[in-house]
């Protein structure tokens, strides 16, 4: 048996690798993706002070700090009995879009955009944001920088500092806005929703348009027919920053609809021997393994899954896209992994309206924006991470000092997913042992899709290749190596 | 020349977070030239180059993984020595990409200098923890005296 191991994190060595395993005529036998995980949050936590935790949780990952700050903040609200106040979830939700909007453009540019603007089978030194803007032109490249920084912006003026924010206090926030950072809001937000439209259409223009892109999205070996997941409002719209957990079935139909609170009685977490990571699962239906269907308990979280588990955007123009890319490929739920990237773009576009809607408020200038805290208790906090949906449960004494911490991030809820579209795109485009760079970018293709990141170091790294495939005989021979 | 000090890592993992503790040392100092600012990153690619724009130097401070260098080894790269430096997480480009491509869009604001000390783990830390092992920890003084040459060097060019 041959081994191919793809490993895009070589600072963790042996934890964050993807591995797959040849038969002995070439074809894939199966493939695991090992992502690591930090050991000893719980323990971490113990016995810090409670209002602490949403700028410990933020160090967790330096991708998504604002995620994680405000599930933080708002199982602090939960665990303090003390509800926000208005402005101060408005104001919350608005760095939330500004989060969005960073994140996403930077996926959609520099991460996830190069396999289809350059294109899949490009040279891995030409595929990447150089390549895009070689091909789209520097006036493009200069909008990509300037709206990815408007979104860090936004967060920034929201949450005190452009990386970790300090702004979120349970009851509400510590900062407010005056009249010239609003101004300044709406003129970044305004350019910022031209510009997810031209996202949509360079989408449109590049990937729609080529029908080979259109055949690898709706190809077999990217399709992953599981249940959906997401944060819903009151309409079963789309929201990132509050409402229910909505989990929908393979017709696209309401299966669960659930408060943070009762998250372990539909939410379980299964175990596997080869690997750190943990995988989540719908308890009543049960873990049967990594497979898909309705008897198969995994789900999907991240821009696609959240589309697939709403009814619609709560705002116009991306409704008006949510309605297309539905239509396009077919009805709800789209299964295609690589749909992600275009549920990505739609999200931006909601995020970016979501933004001037809550800037327009009159009430987002308002000094009223904490209220006073209750006895410390039990908290849930969950919002939606532009990579899926991430829980915070904490337990306090009666100091106010963290007792018990659970978190479930958006990696985790998708890890059965990823590893599952790592392993059939792997069987879809390995055959005979024919084993080429091109071949690899599309199973980390799907990979890529889901925008996973990894509670990790954040590092300058310098030494290792960022990527390497070896592989090896039966005997643990070393056969061939790529490198990139 | 206006200097900025960064210290990279994450704080609370163990001695990953090695380079932010030498540079809160460093800015206890009290005789630090007002040119030079000294801060902490716990990011990689885009979000680090924007934390380093309007400086004409920049002195990265991190965590490194070597192979050929022992536990706790000090060593100083420039940027252009490195074949490859990516953040370890999947959603950055590398920030010899995110240079790349400031040098593609006429960015003035990119330091023209850019030096990396790096401090070699061979264990890499995968459990939370805010302290330092007292091996990595006791190399602090000599990591403090390497960056202060590396801006006394600055000084005595630009005299």
């Amino acid at each position: 048996m041959k081994t191919i191991t793809i490993d895009p994190i070589t600072r963790l060595e042996g934890h964050g690798k993807i591995n797959i395993f040849l038969d002995n005529s070439g074809n894939v036998e199966n493939a695991y993706l090992q992502i690591p995980e930090l050991r000893g949050f719980e323990r971490f936590s113990e016995g810090r002070r409670a209002e602490d935790m949403p700028q410990i949780t933020s160090r967790i990952c330096g991708v998504c700090p604002v995620a994680h700050h405000f599930a933080s903040t708002k199982a602090l609200d939960d665990a303090f009995n003390v509800e926000p106040t208005d402005t101060a979830k408005k104001l919350r939700e608005l760095m939330y879009c500004g989060y969005f909007i960073y994140d996403h453009i930077l996926h959609f540019y520099y991460l996830g955009g190069p396999d289809f603007v350059v294109g899949p089978d490009a040279p891995s030194a030409k595929r990447n944001v150089l390549g895009v803007i070689e091909k789209a032109g520097v006036e493009i490249g200069k909008e990509v920088i300037k709206h990815r920084a408007y979104g860090q912006k936004i967060t920034s003026i929201l949450g005190g500092k452009a990386t970790h924010p300090v702004c979120g206090l349970p009851g509400g926030v510590s900062k407010g806005l005056n009249n010239d950072e609003v101004e300044h809001i709406k003129e970044m937000g305004d350019s910022c929703i031209k510009f997810a439209q031209f996202s949509l259409k360079l989408f449109d223009d590049i990937v729609l348009q080529n029908k080979d892109y259109v055949d690898l999205i709706t190809s077999d070996p990217y399709q992953l027919n599981t249940y959906n997941m997401g944060i819903v409002d009151n309409n079963n719209k789309i929201n990132f920053y509050d409402g229910k957990i909505r989990v929908t079935d393979q017709k696209a139909e309401e299966f669960l609809k659930f408060d943070v609170k009762d998250y372990a009685n539909h939410v379980v977490e299964h175990v596997e021997e080869w690997s750190y990571m943990k995988f989540p699962y719908l308890k009543s239906i049960g873990w049967k393994g990594l497979t898909d269907g309705e008897k198969s308990g995994i789900y999907r979280v991240g821009p696609l899954g959240r589309l697939n588990a709403s009814e619609g955007m709560a705002t116009p123009l991306a409704d008006k896209e949510y309605k297309r890319m539905f239509q396009t490929l077919g009805g709800k739920p789209v299964n295609s992994t690589l749909a992600y990237h275009w549920a990505r773009l739609i999200e931006l576009l909601y995020a970016t309206e979501r933004c001037i809607e809550l800037i327009k408020d009159p009430k987002i200038t308002s000094d009223d924006i904490r209220n006073p805290v209750g006895k410390p208790g039990e908290g849930f906090g969950v919002t939606e991470a532009a990579r899926g949906t991430l829980i915070h449960h904490y337990k306090l004494d009666k100091k106010g000092l963290i007792d018990k911490a659970n978190l479930i991030v958006a990696t985790t809820n998708n890890a059965g997913a990823i590893t599952m579209s790592v392993r059939d795109a792997a069987k879809g485009v390995i055959s005979n042992g024919k084993v080429d760079e091109g071949i690899l970018n599309k199973v980390e293709m799907a990979f890529r899709a889901y925008d996973p990141c990894f509670a990790c170091a954040t590092h300058t790294l310098p030494g290792g290749m960022s990527f390497q495939v070896d592989i090896y005989d039966t005997q643990k021979q070393l056969l061939n190596s790529f490198k990139q | 020349m206006k200097t900025i000090i960064l210290g990279i890592g994450n704080p609370i993992l163990g001695d990953d977070g090695i380079g932010i503790h030498i540079v809160r040392k460093i800015k206890e100092m009290q005789d630090l030239h007002e040119n030079i600012t000294i801060d902490e990153a716990q990011t990689g690619g885009m979000n680090l180059l924007d934390l380093m724009r309007g400086y004409e130097k920049a002195i990265l401070v991190d965590a490194v993984c070597l192979h050929d260098a022992s536990h706790g080894a000090i060593k100083r790269f420039s940027i252009h020595d490195l074949p490859t430096i990516h953040s370890c997480n999947p959603h950055d480009v590398s920030l010899i990409e995110a240079l790349d491509l400031g040098k593609k869009m006429d960015d003035t604001s990119i330091p023209d200098d850019i030096v990396i000390i790096g401090i070699n783990l061979q264990t890499l830390p995968l459990e939370f923890s805010e302290s330092l092992s007292p091996h990595i920890s006791s190399i602090i003084p000599k990591a403090i005296e390497i960056v202060l040459a590396e801006l006394n060097n600055v000084h005595q060019h630009v005299e």
